[in-house]
């Protein structure tokens, strides 16, 4: 029998369920450097793998010469495309339904792809061999203008489809022309731009960065010739779609491919993709008879595995003269680099960028986007984000501003006014999407009280008013930013990666003891896992949450699932735990019921166990219960107590958010400095507040990297120019600001314990947050669009552009 | 990456186009460069030692001459391949004008390239890294004709 002595509250505090700010159980570990890591792998005879890269964006392969590489001491193979024609593994599919080239056939299509893999006993062997291997090139016209790549006579990149009509989603218009994907009323929204009173047009470029997790993508391959088995290590946030795809691709039978993610270091959909140092260290494995690591380097990462964004959205509102939004009419020109490698779900080759009405009850709206080929690495990853959500966010957000700025109103004010409302809900947009639950207007005028909003704008226009006397060279700007977003991809009937439905699993196996182990379909890159799916399972069956393991990232082992990107661990797989639970529930309530001689209706729930109604001494706990389910359970009812669940989300699940921030830009200088940045979520449920603050603190900070300087640049030869943290912007304790987080609480209504997922919100509310404090700071000085990132050189060209530098 | 400039040389315009065209002037006056052979009177092959940041690499190729002119003026066209340091290329039109009987004003606009490792990790430097070396090379240029005129 449970400890009676204790209160109720004693009793819940005990299980450290949903609402407690537990620790991180993984922080145990990881803070004292015993984490297990892909390079922690180190296996007898173990070989390491290194790739030859290409200096030109674009140019012909003539020759490749390994003989002096061979020669290199330690060097065994050189793995080109030839060699992996025979395997026919040169070219793999994306995940976008493109191909890839693994190594280099022919030509090279952007800087630094891969053209031969040296394999060696050590990796400083197989970098000397790297350097041994010549490679003769015929460098040719570089396309790396995005605005360029449709023009009739832009370089043909891609010889392998030049004839290809159709494309995997639908017919290309150029040889450069990827897909051309459309959404929403075009005539009826034409119409609402014909008779409205006011309009706005921008083009709104969201530039191309990199997650860049301080681990880089890496694994190591074993392949057991005897059992013609393959096991791989690698630093993977979707595990089982790995193997699956591996299967497909090498013709392995799926059972005899083992794929395990160990910890991972960060992952910010990085590691969703299959990258060719995967192939090639599988395919390196198989030829030697021995387990080949490879290791990506920073420029590596940077370079050639899975940028983000690249979108360049030309944006219209149309408004009556009162600031009711009445259409929205949106262009994308989506550069997607060499191979169309986005890792979205399959059907939607733009991602979930129709969310892109945001959180505004636009009646009409009408959305293009057209994908296109250029030199440049490939990837389109969602970069702590659902797929394509914080490019959709940002383009609303900078319009609504922008439109705010026109009718000369106050943008907070204008955002209040188009908000969709409460009783709207569930709200169907017009994009297409059936929005679940929010309460915008309170969280909005929330935190407009918390910063005291009217305050800070009376500042502000005083501060104008000193700079135009020539009283200070600071100008002041306030960034708002309110944020629908949509994750938890998702529901079978619109979501799936290569016909895979994108549901997720949990299993949950209580032992004799009342201790138990929960095992996903998820994958944690530091997000907590370990600790917060404990926290479901405890306030769910009242076993407390350290008495619960969870392991994830094993295939042999985790029940199949599609992994952690997109938020979606807590929309998916977090309605799975709390399914499995409540099986396990429902069959501990029959052996309460046997137990205490009464039906199963008689019993009610009591934080760690079944009690008769009424009858408060008649109790039976969760701990002695699974005793019982193992060692006495009730005639005719099978021993053991576990449970699995496979979920399959009825919808998305849409958290939101109020963020604003403040800013001072001396004019001079560039130099910023961000006084206050403050940020509201909801993400209905909220199982651990302080994994949730964590979350947000570090969103908030990529969010401020990706606004303030974070890029991925090319000069215009295709050189890449900010390929290390010399020049790629990654904020540290330095120069990140201080964060201010606040909530409120609005759970969602299909979603078992009412939980919406937040980990990717503040990367998506705050990079337009940022951007329209800077707008906001030079808006009077007539300008209505300062493209990001929003560094200092570039705010000091502004300033000058418009005349505030003498 | 665009550069050009002028420099005053103490020295007849005669005197000047000698030295563009000598072969060992050349490899002398050319920062890092560690050998540069005649193969005609037009071409040359080369290897440079170049530092950029974080980058040392060795750059082996070819040097043309174009649009002869003399004693005026030439083109001089290179390309060379650093390895996994990346390559470079690029091309120097110089013209000479009589400055007085013992003085020559020349002026050069370059124009280069660089690719691979040394443009991703040497972006920044690039520029004043070039500026720096073609300063050297011309700075070099003066101090040989003059050490050939002291000579004389």
């Amino acid at each position: 029998m449970n400890d009676m002595s204790l209160t109720r509250e004693e009793r819940e505090a005990k299980l450290e369920g949903m609402g407690c700010k537990r620790k991180r159980v993984e922080d145990i570990r990881f803070t004292q450097g015993k984490g297990n890591y892909v390079d922690d792998v180190k296996l007898p005879g173990m070989l390491h793998g290194d790739f030859v890269r290409s200096p030109h964006a674009h140019a012909r392969v003539k020759s490749i010469n390994s003989e002096k590489a061979l020669k290199v001491p330690g060097v065994l193979a050189v793995i080109t495309a030839e060699t992996l024609k025979t395997v026919n593994l040169a070219w793999m599919p994306t995940l976008a339904g493109d191909v890839q080239m693994v190594l280099a056939d022919g030509k090279v299509l952007f800087q630094n792809q891969e053209v031969a893999f040296v394999v060696a006993t050590d990796r400083y062997a197989a970098d000397d061999g790297v350097a041994a291997v010549e490679v003769e090139y015929e460098p040719l016209p570089v396309l790396v203008d995005p605005f360029k790549a449709l023009d009739p006579d832009a370089p043909l990149l891609r010889e392998d489809i030049k004839d290809k009509k159709d494309g995997a989603h639908g017919p290309r218009k150029h040889h450069n022309h990827i897909f051309e994907w459309t959404v929403g009323d075009r005539e009826l929204t034409d119409a609402a731009f014909n008779k409205a009173d006011v309009t706005i047009k921008e083009m709104i470029s969201y530039h191309r960065t990199h997650p860049s997790p301080l681990e880089t993508c890496q694994c190591v391959c074993s392949f057991d010739k005897v059992k013609s088995e393959l096991t791989i290590w690698g630093t993977f946030q979707a595990p089982h779609v790995i193997r699956t795809v591996v299967s497909l691709i090498a013709k392995l039978p799926e059972q005899k491919i083992h794929v395990i993610a160990p910890d991972i270091g960060g992952g910010f959909g990085n590691k969703v993709g299959a990258y060719p140092g995967y192939i090639c260290a599988a395919v390196a494995s198989i030829v030697t008879g021995k387990p080949v690591k490879w290791v990506e380097d920073r420029i590596e990462n940077l370079t050639a595995t899975s940028f983000a964004r690249d979108y360049h959205m030309t944006t219209e509102i149309a408004a009556t003269k009162e600031g009711k939004v009445t259409g929205l009419r949106v262009h994308v020109l989506a550069d997607h680099g060499a191979f169309d490698a986005c890792a979205d779900p399959s059907k939607w080759p733009a991602g979930f960028f129709n969310i892109v009405t945001g959180s505004y009850d636009f009646p009409v709206a009408y959305l293009a986007v057209d994908g296109i080929y250029t030199n440049k690495a490939p990837g389109g990853v969602a970069y702590r984000c659902s797929f394509r959500v914080t490019e959709a966010a940002y383009c609303i957000e900078r319009a609504m501003d922008i439109l705010a700025q026109k009718l000369d109103m106050d943008p907070a004010e204008l955002r209040l006014k188009n908000f969709v409302k409460p009783e709207q809900f569930p709200y169907h947009s017009a994009l297409g999407w059936e929005y679940d639950s929010g309460d915008y207007h309170t969280a909005m005028r929330k935190a407009m009280e918390s910063v005291k909003y009217a305050e800070l704008r009376q500042e502000q226009a005083a501060k104008r008013e000193a700079f135009k006397r020539g009283e200070t060279r600071e100008i002041m700007g306030i960034g708002v930013s309110f944020f629908t977003e949509i994750v938890g991809a998702g529901p079978s009937k619109n979501c799936d990666i290569l016909g895979i439905a994108m549901f997720d699993s949990c299993e949950i196996r209580l032992h004799p003891t009342g201790a138990g182990i929960a095992r996903m379909g998820t994958k944690s890159q530091g997000q907590g896992h370990e600790t917060t799916w404990a926290q479901i399972i405890a306030t769910e069956i009242g076993i407390p949450a350290d008495n619960i393991m969870v392991e994830e990232g094993n295939t042999d082992t985790a029940p199949y699932g599609l992994g952690t990107y997109g938020s979606r661990s807590t929309p998916v797989a977090g309605a799975a735990i709390a399914m499995a639970a409540r099986k396990i529930k429902a069959k501990a309530q029959m052996i309460a019921a046997y137990k205490l001689e009464v039906h199963e209706d008689d019993l009610e729930w009591d934080i760690d166990g079944f009690r008769v109604k009424g009858l408060p001494e008649k109790f039976l706990g969760m701990k002695d219960i699974s005793w019982i389910a193992y060692n006495s359970p009730p005639p005719g009812m099978e021993p053991g107590l576990e449970a699995v669940s496979y979920y399959d989300p009825p919808n998305m699940t849409y958290p939101f958010g109020a963020y604003i921030c403040v800013m001072d830009i001396d004019v001079d200088t560039g130099v910023y400095k961000v006084r206050r940045f403050y940020a509201l979520d909801d993400c209905g449920t909220r199982i651990n507040p302080m994994i949730i603050e964590g979350q947000v603190h570090g969103g908030l900070t990529e969010a401020f990297a990706i606004a303030m300087g974070q890029e991925i640049h090319y000069d215009e030869t295709g050189n890449v120019t900010t390929g290390s943290f010399m020049d790629f912007f990654v904020p540290t304790a330095v120069e990140t600001p201080k964060w201010e987080t606040d909530y409120t609480v609005t759970p969602s209504p299909h979603h078992p314990i009412g939980a919406k997922g937040v980990g990717e919100s503040p990367n998506v509310g705050g990079v337009p947050c940022f951007s329209n404090a800077v707008n906001d700071a030079f808006s009077f000085l007539g300008s209505t669009h300062i493209q990001m990132p929003h560094d200092y050189w570039r705010n000091w060209k502004a300033a000058r552009e418009l005349g505030a530098v003498g | 990456m665009d550069m050009n400039g002028q420099e005053r040389i103490a020295a007849p315009i005669g005197a000047v186009w000698a030295a563009l065209n000598d072969p060992q002037v050349l490899k002398n006056c050319i920062p890092g460069c560690e050998a540069l052979e005649k193969q005609s009177d037009t071409e040359m092959t080369a290897k440079v030692v170049l530092r950029i940041g974080p980058i040392k690499a060795s750059f082996e190729g070819q040097v043309t001459l174009a649009n002869l002119n003399p004693p005026h003026s030439y083109s001089i066209q290179g390309e060379g391949k650093g390895g996994i340091a990346g390559f470079a290329k690029g091309g120097a039109d110089v013209s000479l004008v009589e400055d007085g009987p013992a003085a020559t004003v020349l002026s050069y606009t370059v124009k280069a390239d660089v690719g691979g490792k040394i443009a991703q990790l040497g972006g920044r430097l690039i520029d004043s890294t070039a500026r720096k070396l073609a300063g050297q090379f011309f700075a070099n240029l003066g101090t040989c004709l003059n050490d050939q005129s002291v000579g004389a």
